[in-house]
């Protein structure tokens, strides 16, 4: 006999274990999705620091590029600007000169310094060289020019050729003193540096020589003008070489291809000195007293109480009580040692805690038996406790410290520069530090600081990596100990 | 005979006076380091009461609290933060939708489902990535979150509140999650095995039985993620941007109390400008927000342990 109520309740079972396993379900899709989402993250900046080799490679070669915009004119867009030549450089034997603009890099046409970069990326592996094509800059081109206005709209120039010397590229060409330049390809031209960047980007588009449409002694002719010249360039596409420039070089406030990370690093090194030398011993000492030596009172509590709401604050508040007391009121300036000692204070907080839970993976039986020995309590303390809770201890130190090198808020209050291009040399000098560098670079709106900065990034992460697996590492051995 | 009289003298059982010296010594310093944290406290006092001081001689507390307007540098200046309170949390808010519910989620999972083999993995990897410092997911935010949501086709500028509040609750979720674990483990066995004994699935266990009993805890994680949250200075200096949004839109520019502090830091002002006491006047009210915040949290963390111990 099967009546309803023998078929519901299976049912009804059915669903609810349904129901617990799509719980299950949810739950570990959560914690898959937070690890998913930042290890994305991670990955995604990992592929905008990949241009770095190219950039290198660019550099080496001699070339200093900036992206410039055309701004009015008849033609909108951006094009690659050649700010510097490097004297003997690749580039300079080309022929390429301060003031060029890029075209094309191998078969590609590059509107961008990304594209330059990214072209030189996509080169097939073995190829140490590329096609560079670029144009000349306006005095190598057209000489001087003098602006005639056009009849019938005010206000708008033309260029005329003035002083043509024979080794400028339109004396060449054929074009002569006093010939009005109206149009190339058939786009106006107009003003002298808005003309030359029409012809920049006319000769981007089209490969041959521009047709220039010229007003010379009443009638219009049009001239071909070659302007577009060639040659290969050696580029050498080295990971080493263009991390080791990168971590050993000084900032450069205007070319990210020049730029280098070795002030910050620097300065990272020598504030995580001062803020060690600082903080461990004073963690380490209240660490010992609150758990070894202190008897239950008010002072106690009110220490306790005191560390753990001390350890809420957030950084940019330590760095406000750095400004004021640090550096204004002790006089330390915007020094190392300011910088070094107010993230001291930051992190003693925390790192008093994590002390004392290690010392009190310590069992009590280590202390009992040296006291029944006859040892004094600095002797347990020296020779009992403080060994056996040093992975601990360790392990608290080490996330610490790795929260101090990441921590980038109290020292640009505490005015960390940002833009420092020495590398400090004692601990009274002022700094930057590898937080403080990713910021400005990542705020930097020229193309290719964001690459940079996503460099500096993974070099951050690579050392705070190492320096937490070393501290899980430790806590595992203590661990597997107790 | 005479001789078994005379006994040795007895030694002092009592340590010699240089130890004693030592012993004490040794104490003493490390009582002084202790007491550092006093120190600290009071300094952190002092810095805000001082350096406040004449900010809020010139601008009362009701025009700083109320007024939308925050125009340190132009002509009339304006000193109200409400705009910038608001920002703060919006940024907040979102970054708790996020953190919350999948850091418990996650806290639940970990305590309650995953293997002891699988968890010896996964902790430390949450633990990574709670140390991942904020100017990275700063970076994050700016030049991977935003470029992504302008693809989805979201009006969103190049700086806004939206993905620096979702960036930030991605932060702030190790910590809820880790925090929340701690609670659930805090849970007795018995309330869940008596659970497991009246037919109750795994899940019903959870939601019915282990969540509840956990609640006040997971209120506590909460709002020690909100007060981290409203501390965070470089994931808002870096993707919120410079100018606070009145009525708060999340898809706009935001700036909130800690970009303030920063954006005066960095200014031109001269240090010695009345400006820079307002940056005093604002780091007190986020000292005074966030201090209140985690002394709730222990409170509460307090009564819950009272609750099972």
């Amino acid at each position: 006999m099967t009546g309803p109520e023998t078929l519901t309740a299976p049912r009804r079972l059915r669903h609810r274990h349904r129901m617990s396993r799509l719980f299950a379900v949810i739950a570990a899709g959560s914690l898959g999705l937070g690890v998913i989402v930042v290890a994305l993250l991670v990955f995604t900046t990992l592929r905008q620091s990949a241009p770095l080799v190219n950039m290198h490679a660019t550099a080496q070669a001699g070339l200093a590029l900036s992206q410039r915009a055309v701004d009015g004119g008849a033609l909108l867009g951006p094009y690659v600007a050649i700010s510097q030549v490097a004297d003997g450089s690749a580039a300079a034997a080309a022929g390429m000169a301060p003031g060029d603009a890029l075209l094309q890099v191998g078969d590609t046409k590059v509107p961008d310094v990304h594209g330059v970069w990214r072209t030189i990326g996509a080169l097939p592996g073995a190829q140490q060289s590329a096609r560079f094509a670029w144009i000349p800059s306006l005095e190598a081109l057209l000489g001087e020019v003098e602006a005639v206005p056009i009849d019938g709209s005010p206000g708008r120039f033309r260029p005329r050729l003035g002083y043509l010397p024979a080794e400028v590229l339109a004396a060449k060409a054929g074009l002569q003193e006093g010939d009005v330049l109206v149009a190339a390809n058939d786009l106006p031209l107009q003003g002298s540096q808005q003309s030359w960047q029409t012809m920049v980007l006319a000769a981007r588009a089209n490969d041959g020589p521009l047709q220039l449409r010229v007003a010379r002694g009443g009638a219009e002719i049009v001239v071909p003008f070659a302007v577009r010249r060639e040659a290969d360039v050696a580029l050498h596409r080295d990971l080493g070489s263009a991390l080791w420039h990168f971590v050993t070089a000084l900032d450069e406030p205007r070319y990210p291809e020049h730029a280098g990370l070795s002030s910050a690093i620097l300065g990272s090194l020598l504030i995580v000195l001062v803020t060690m030398l600082f903080a461990f011993p004073l963690a380490i000492g209240s660490a010992v007293y609150l758990e070894e030596y202190a008897k239950r009172s008010r002072l106690t509590t009110v220490l306790q109480v005191l560390i753990a709401n001390l350890a809420g604050i957030p950084s940019v508040v330590y760095g406000i009580i750095g400004l004021e007391v640090i550096s204004r009121a002790l006089d330390l300036k915007r020094s190392i040692l300011a910088g070094g000692i107010t993230l001291g204070l930051m992190i003693l907080p925390v790192m008093i805690l994590g002390c004392r839970e290690a010392l009190r993976t310590v069992p009590p039986w280590v202390r009992h038996a040296a006291f029944a020995v006859g040892a004094t309590p600095s002797q347990v303390v020296w020779h009992q406790v403080l060994p056996y809770a040093m992975p601990g201890m360790l392990t608290a130190m080490i996330l610490s410290i790795s929260r101090a090198i990441g921590e980038a808020a109290p020292l640009i209050l505490l005015g960390a520069f940002l833009f420092v291009n020495y590398r400090p040399q004692g601990l009274m000098d002022t700094f930057t530090v590898v937080p403080i560098q990713i910021f400005t670079w990542s705020t930097n709106p020229q193309a290719g600081f964001e690459t940079i900065g996503a460099v500096a990034i993974v070099v951050l992460l690579v050392i705070l990596l190492l320096m937490n697996g070393t501290a899980i590492v430790l806590r595992n051995r203590l661990q597997l100990r107790w | 005979m005479s001789s078994l009289v005379v006994l040795p003298k007895t030694p002092s059982l009592a340590a010699p006076r240089g130890r004693r010296f030592f012993e004490a010594l040794v104490r003493r310093t490390l009582l002084t380091c202790a007491c550092l944290a006093i120190v600290i406290a009071v300094l952190t006092a002092w810095t805000f009461f001082h350096g406040s001081l004449p900010f809020f001689e010139k601008v009362g507390f009701v025009e700083f609290l109320t007024s939308i307007r925050w125009a340190p540098i132009t002509v009339p200046e304006g000193y109200g933060t409400l705009a910038l309170i608001a920002d703060t949390a919006v940024i907040t808010g979102i970054a708790l939708l996020v953190a919350v519910p999948l850091g418990v989620l996650a806290a639940v999972f970990l305590s309650e489902y995953c293997s002891v083999r699988l968890r010896a993995w996964l902790k430390p990897i949450l633990e990574v990535l709670g140390g991942i410092p904020s100017v990275v997911y700063g970076f994050f935010a700016l030049r991977v979150v935003t470029p992504m949501l302008q693809d989805a086709g979201l009006p969103v500028g190049f700086w806004n509140g939206l993905s620096a509040g979702v960036v930030m609750g991605f932060m702030i979720l190790p910590l809820m999650a880790s925090l929340s674990e701690d609670v659930l483990y805090a849970v007795p066995r018995s309330l869940r095995e008596a659970a497991f004994a009246l037919g109750a699935t795994r899940g019903e266990v959870i939601v019915r039985v282990v969540l509840p009993a956990a609640m006040s805890g997971i209120g506590a994680a909460f709002i020690l993620a909100m007060s981290r949250a409203i501390g965070e200075t470089m994931v808002v200096a870096l993707a919120a941007g410079r100018v606070p949004s009145w009525p708060p839109n999340p898809i706009d520019q935001m700036m909130t109390l800690t970009t303030t502090i920063v954006n005066i830091a960095t200014g031109e002002q001269e240090a010695t400008a009345f400006i820079w006491s307002a940056l005093f006047a604002i780091g007190a009210l986020l000292f005074v927000i966030t201090l209140t915040l985690n002394v709730a949290s222990h409170f509460i963390v307090k009564r819950f342990r009272e609750l099972y111990e």
